[in-house]
């Protein structure tokens, strides 16, 4: 990459603009967004762009340069781009719905808008390389080549959901990206499906590591005994939820082992039958705790983008059990570090045999190994990033005085 | 490194052989139709008018013979004839009456039955359901536990009843 010499002619580092709607670490999206961020920081002055904040300015978070458009986009915009896709997708597969322009001024509505003053933000910057967050920000494309339309160009997809990726309305955003930057190896190979180009997707990873003092002290609700964890998403009197039914079919499926079940609102410890109730989960060292001293993991609502609960298990060297439908299945799948199951019976045998000993420990040993390999360092994930983007330590330009 | 290589995949493939007899599983009962209103017997437009129209005229009405000697002929041919008929249209007035009363307490009864019928159907369903929720469960139960998990399960059942039961005998026997 060619670093563009600055005024005075003097710049060091090549400087990146990362544009993203949403600048935190809640969510999947959000974090791994930051994580991508901090690995081109080792190599490049990363100055992010984002319509959020309540007002503009500039300020520094960490080692980024933070531009706050003060423009944020509504919930409900988004909420109204998602509800389309899905409705579209159940007409039929989502590459075939054909784009008009009512279409795309009612996927863009809200969401284009606040992107207005990005174009002016990079024009001071002058960035050598933009890197957008998120295939569906069309704004945040339009901003860049309002700029410069021969920008390089990185997508960092954050293909959460494959009706979205097959959308025919983001393939412009597929098309102008030099790279797309994709977190697991099914997330690329939906990208390559629908957008071709397969040199240009690249798997990254994510940068997570094992607590190792996550090991030193068990939970105290549900002991060490070897038991069976399983995390939902629901409340603990929402029977009428499946994944309440599924969490009671464990319980109920194996009555000599304790059973650890989150939910949003409590923790429940099930021994023999009695239950014990605590605090729910909301540290992520607690649940850490929980997944080191547990025989196997169930996770039964998985994050969509790249499962990360179940890669921490796995660096804890706990098997996981995971839905079929599930961004989590690669990891049990290519990391064989666990079982998938499509109804509740499969789930039941795949927790059985998952509990035998032979094959607990050759699934564990097989699933650490693999979540170590791909997401348990952080220097090949820096490694991976600035290589994609073709900002390779190696390559990192000397100070440009010309 | 001595463990040989599991292919989950292969793992996945000896569950589903091992299980495959396991293909019963209970009917659930359809969807249940819910009463809707006008399937209950009561139609009040026709008893309305039955209770607003029983009462048949018992005696000669003047202002309908007009004026003159005609009008006073008439109206003494119609007294003469309501008199001579006058017992015999009160008897039929209360006969109407009678059957009114009839139908309203016969269609109060049609209503109670209707209604009675559409909650035996809705227990029955309901109950269709429970069974067909509990044979699920029995058959998930059977499939997947041997029988010393059951064992195991009414020992545990069992030892919390000896709990309470020695509990209620602690009690009993303290000062």
């Amino acid at each position: 990459m060619t670093v563009t010499p600055s005024a005075d002619g003097r710049r060091l580092r090549p400087v990146v603009a990362l544009l993203a709607a949403h600048w935190e670490s809640k969510t999947e999206e959000g974090w791994i967004t930051r994580q991508v961020a901090g690995a081109l920081a080792w190599v490049a002055d990363v100055h992010v762009i984002t319509p959020e904040g309540s007002t503009a300015g500039t300020s520094t978070d960490s080692v980024f340069t933070l531009h706050r458009m003060a423009t944020p986009i509504e919930p409900a915009a988004e909420l109204r781009r998602d509800l389309l896709i899905e409705g579209l997708s159940e007409t039929g597969a989502c590459g075939d719905v054909p784009g008009s322009p009512e279409l795309s001024s009612l996927l863009d509505q809200g969401l284009v808008g606040p992107w207005g003053d990005a174009s002016d933000i990079l024009s001071a910057l002058q960035p050598d390389l933009a890197v957008i967050a998120g295939h569906q920000d069309v704004g945040a494309l339009n901003a860049v080549d309002r700029h410069d339309p021969g920008l390089p160009v990185t997508l960092l997809a954050l293909g959460a959901d494959a009706d979205s990726i097959a959308f025919p309305h983001f393939a412009s955003v597929f098309a102008r990206a030099d790279t797309v930057l994709a977190v697991t190896e099914s997330e690329r190979l939906a990208i390559v499906e629908h957008h071709g180009r397969p040199d240009a997707a690249r798997r990254i990873g994510a940068p997570l590591s094992a607590n190792p003092s996550a090991l030193s002290e068990p939970n105290g609700w549900v002991g060490d005994t070897g038991y069976l964890l399983v995390l939902t998403g629901v409340d603990s009197e929402d029977e009428e939820h499946p994944e309440y039914e599924l969490s009671r079919v464990l319980r109920l499926s194996f009555p000599d082992r304790p059973v650890g079940i989150t939910h949003t609102d409590a923790f429940c410890a099930w021994h023999g039958g009695r239950l014990n109730e605590g605090w729910p989960i909301e540290r992520s060292s607690d649940l850490a705790r929980l997944m080191a001293w547990a025989r196997v993991t169930v996770d039964l609502r998985p994050g969509r983008l790249f499962a990360r609960r179940c890669v921490d298990s796995l660096l804890y060297g706990t098997p996981i059990v995971v839905p079929a439908d599930s961004r989590a299945r690669e990891h049990a799948q290519r990391g064989r570090g666990g079982l998938w199951f499509e109804n509740p019976a499969e789930l039941a045998w795949c927790v059985e045999s998952l509990l035998e000993p032979p094959t607990h420990d050759t699934i564990s040993a097989q699933g650490l190994s693999y979540a170590e390999e791909e997401y348990g360092s952080t220097d090949r994930f820096v490694d991976r990033v600035t290589e994609a983007c073709g900002l390779t330590p190696a390559a990192a330009p000397v100070a440009v005085t010309t | 490194m001595g463990q040989p290589a599991l292919d989950p995949e292969e793992v996945l493939e000896r569950l589903k052989a091992e299980h495959r007899t396991l293909f019963w599983e209970p009917l659930q009962p359809n969807t249940i139709r819910r009463t809707k209103d006008n399937e209950q017997a009561r139609n009040r437009g026709s008893l309305e008018f039955l209770h607003h129209h029983w009462a048949l005229p018992d005696h000669f009405d003047p202002s309908v013979a007009g004026g003159g000697l005609r009008g006073k002929i008439f109206t003494l041919f119609g007294r003469l004839t309501y008199r001579v008929l006058g017992p015999y249209l009160r008897q039929e007035r209360d006969l109407l009456a009678h059957m009114v009363r009839v139908n309203e307490a016969l269609e109060r009864r049609c209503d109670e039955l209707t209604l009675r019928c559409q909650q035996l159907n809705q227990d029955f369903l309901d109950r269709q359901v429970d069974e067909a929720r509990n044979l699920a469960e029995l058959a998930l139960w059977l499939h997947l536990e041997p029988p010393a998990a059951t064992a195991a399960t009414s020992a545990a059942t069992a030892g919390r009843h000896g709990k309470v039961g020695a509990d209620q005998e602690d009690a009993a026997s303290a000062p």
